[in-house]
């Protein structure tokens, strides 16, 4: 993308006169100075954040990056592991367990969520009555204490003194599903919650894209008189892509962190994450401070990395077509 | 792209060893300070008790607690000693697993050498030293030990006209008597039993009989009889569904206060909680006993499961020698006394400490629940294993899938004996 810019930089000065890019300006002993203390001074405004940054996060990465192929308990000698680590988080079944449920739960929660986050965007877009409190009810999930909701959440999914069940027993359901406790429905669970979660806070984010289009192509769509759907399909939709795809991304990535949610909602009682519900950060945490394993969680956070790194890539180059 | 959470502690870990600043201890006026890793501190009571003690005798010494909280004390306490620049000189370690893994670590001190020295008998810990002792040597001295007992609600008895459970039981009996006492519908359930969502709770009936270890894998089909009982007794109503409890978070202590269980196997850290709660209101179940574990045929009655609560020095400090005087008094005849005025058990065990328990304010004053207090024969919930942590988590997982009825009995316990045997070869 730079590359591009440079060579479509103006060959005109902002008053029309060309600009000669043979003419090599000398500069002055003077001026180059002057130019270095420029850069220090810069630099030492950009230092107190950079070294934060190293110190806590460039640093930290790429030691994770030698660890992943080393043996350490985080107190006694490292030894060279080479791929062994790789090749055991790839025999570990629950390892791969984690894999496969943050897969699950990221295809099922992304699209719905986008889908219902749009939906009450436009919804909410529309000049109704009591616009204002539906945007805060659809908002506050968001803004709520995640200890706080997923307690409420598991007592209304209790599987056998929960209000949701109680009430699919009275509609006439003979076996309602067990929710959180069932291998089968527990990440089904998991992906409703997330949806219910997060849904406000990109619906206020759709709703900012679409007070910005303009409100002139849908004028000039009813003159050609199209319907509310193909108004949906062709105008509104193509505005909203840059915000579809920052959503996309964004929510991906969030995805694949998964953690908090899933714990509190499934590990809670027993404190721990059974094979139904693993995900790949509770792997990555209990490999480095259950076992003390630190080359193996170094190992699992790499493929943590390169698989939101590949989706994101793919996502860059899809948006581009 | 932003990285894990686990990468950050990773970080923090190597940090730690760079700036690991020696903390220097040198007091005002000239008392050494011990500094101490705990947990809970505020609902403990005996931490100030074993601390007075020990200064009201060493008063040119003064104890500190830091209190890294229960949830992830062993993780916290890791953390902190990696690197060799924390500022504890004694610690005390939660659970075996824990134990084991901060011996791997090396961050432990050696305490054979110093017992050796100063001639402790090992033997007054009844077996518990040997069982923490890693190729000849151990690194934590038990101060706090406890076991599993059968409480009951006597109340609940008597208007149901049933005679208390005996010091002497084999679980058909239990079984039984579980049933009878089951009644009632809705808000006036009874429950007969109550079985809390740890594993150790139904799983470890099964090592009783001394034939096997937790740690073994291969066959588990000896824990068969005992999870077809509780899930039989689960289906009948007897006990609490395993799912409610677990999603719902239930804490065991709240159905034995407001009396809506008859039985409740647990362990003795819970004798001082209800003595406490039955004082301040919180409970209901004022009237209560305690009763030897049921057990299988054959088993001497008083058989039963414990844990163990230690103390050890890092390798890191530099006032090892006054650590170990402080771990020699909390785990020897001075310490077991205060913890015993506290209504908690000692790792040294006599006549003496359990008359000082049985003499507690609060306690049940019938014969049985003072003589289900004599430990026959006691297995560490969680023996030692250099893989404990790793096993821990498969045990914990099926006995998760058989409760809560996604495995049967005999698929649980097979992919276990698989699973356990995965951690072993690796």
């Amino acid at each position: 993308m730079l590359k591009k810019k440079e060579s479509e930089a103006p060959a005109f000065t902002a008053n029309g006169l060309p600009i000669d890019r043979s003419i090599k300006i000398v500069k002055s002993k003077a001026a180059k100075r002057e130019e270095v203390k420029r850069n220090l001074v810069a630099y030492s405004f950009i230092a107190p954040n950079f070294i934060g940054f190293a110190i806590f996060t460039l640093v930290p990465i790429v030691f994770a990056f030698a660890l992943a192929f080393l043996n350490w308990n985080g107190n006694t000698e490292m030894t060279w592991a080479g791929l062994d680590n790789f090749k055991y988080i790839f025999t570990n079944e629950m390892f791969l367990a984690s894999l496969k449920n943050t897969f699950v739960y990221t295809i099922g929660t992304v699209p719905l969520t986008l889908v219902v986050a749009l939906f009450l965007a436009i919804v909410l877009n529309q000049k109704i009555r009591g616009r204002n409190f539906f945007r805060t009810v659809s908002f506050f999930p968001y803004v709520g204490s995640l200890v706080a909701i997923t307690a409420v959440w598991n007592m209304l999914f209790n599987p056998s003194m929960g209000p949701i069940n109680e009430i699919l027993i009275r509609l006439g359901v003979e076996d309602p599903p067990r929710w959180i406790a069932d291998n089968d429905w527990a990440m089904f669970t998991i992906v409703l919650f997330s949806v219910w979660k997060y849904m406000g806070y990109y619906m206020v984010i759709y709703l900012a894209g679409l007070q910005g289009i303009n409100t002139e192509l849908y004028e000039a769509a009813s003159i050609d008189g199209v319907n509310t759907w193909q108004k949906f399909w062709y105008v509104t939709l193509p505005q909203l892509r840059n915000t579809t795809f920052f959503i996309l991304i964004m929510l991906t990535i969030q995805c694949f962190k998964v953690y908090d949610i899933v714990y509190m909602l499934a590990g809670a009682g027993s404190g721990a994450l059974s094979q139904a519900t693993t995900v790949l950060v509770y792997e990555i945490y209990n490999s480095a401070f259950r076992y003390w394993r630190l080359g193996v969680a170094s190992a699992e956070a790499l493929v943590l990395f390169a698989i939101v790194l590949v989706v994101t890539i793919v996502q860059f180059k899809l948006d581009k077509e | 792209m932003k990285k894990a959470l686990a990468l950050l502690l990773v970080a923090l870990i190597s940090l730690s060893a760079v700036f690991a600043g020696g903390s220097s201890e040198s007091a005002d006026d000239g008392k050494t300070t011990l500094t101490w890793a705990i947990w809970d501190y505020a609902t403990t009571p005996y931490y100030d008790a074993l601390i007075d003690a020990y200064e009201a005798s060493h008063p040119d010494v003064n104890v500190e607690v830091i209190d890294l909280g229960s949830a992830d004390y062993q993780t916290a306490l890791q953390i902190q000693l990696s690197g060799g620049g924390s500022e504890f000189d004694v610690v005390a370690v939660k659970d075996i697993p824990g134990y084991n893994n901060l011996v791997k670590a090396g961050l432990l001190a050696d305490l054979t050498p110093l017992a050796e020295r100063d001639g402790i008998d090992t033997s007054l810990y009844g077996g518990i030293v040997e069982q923490v002792t890693v190729d000849g040597k151990f690194y934590e001295l038990p101060f706090r030990s406890d076991f599993w007992v059968l409480f009951y609600n006597k109340d609940l008895f008597d208007a149901a006209g049933v005679p208390y459970p005996t010091n002497d039981m084999t679980f058909e009996e239990y079984d039984a008597l579980a049933r009878q006492m089951t009644s009632g519908s809705g808000a006036s359930k009874v429950y007969g039993a109550h079985y809390h969502t740890w594993r150790s709770a139904i799983q470890l009936f099964g090592i009783l009989d001394g034939k096997h270890q937790i740690t073994d894998g291969g066959d588990y089909s000896y824990l068969k009889p005992y999870y077809e009982m509780a899930l039989a007794q689960q289906a009948d109503g007897i006990v609490q569904d395993y799912a409610t409890l677990k999603t719902s978070n239930i804490h065991y202590s709240g159905v034995f206060y407001n009396e809506s269980v008859a039985m409740m196997n647990m362990g003795s850290w819970y004798i001082a909680t209800l003595i406490a709660a039955n004082n301040d209101g919180t409970s209901d179940a004022e009237n209560w006993g305690i009763v030897k574990y049921p057990h299988a045929e054959g088993v001497e009655p008083g058989t039963t499961l414990g844990t163990i609560t230690a103390l050890a020095i890092p390798s890191g400090t530099d006032q090892s020698e006054e650590a170990w005087d402080f771990v020699k008094f909390v785990c020897g005849e001075e310490g077991a006394k205060a913890l015993a005025g506290t209504g908690n058990f000692p790792a040294l065990t006599n006549d003496d400490i359990n008359n000082i328990i049985a003499a507690t304010p609060g306690f049940p004053t019938d014969e049985a629940s003072k003589e289900a207090l004599n430990v026959a024969q006691l297995y560490l919930e969680m023996p030692l294993h250099d893989k404990s942590a790793e096993i821990e988590v498969v045990l914990n997982e099926f006995h998760d899938q058989i409760m809560t009825g996604n495995m049967s009995v005999d698929e649980g316990l097979a992919e276990m004996g698989r699973r356990v045997d995965e951690v072993l070869a690796n």
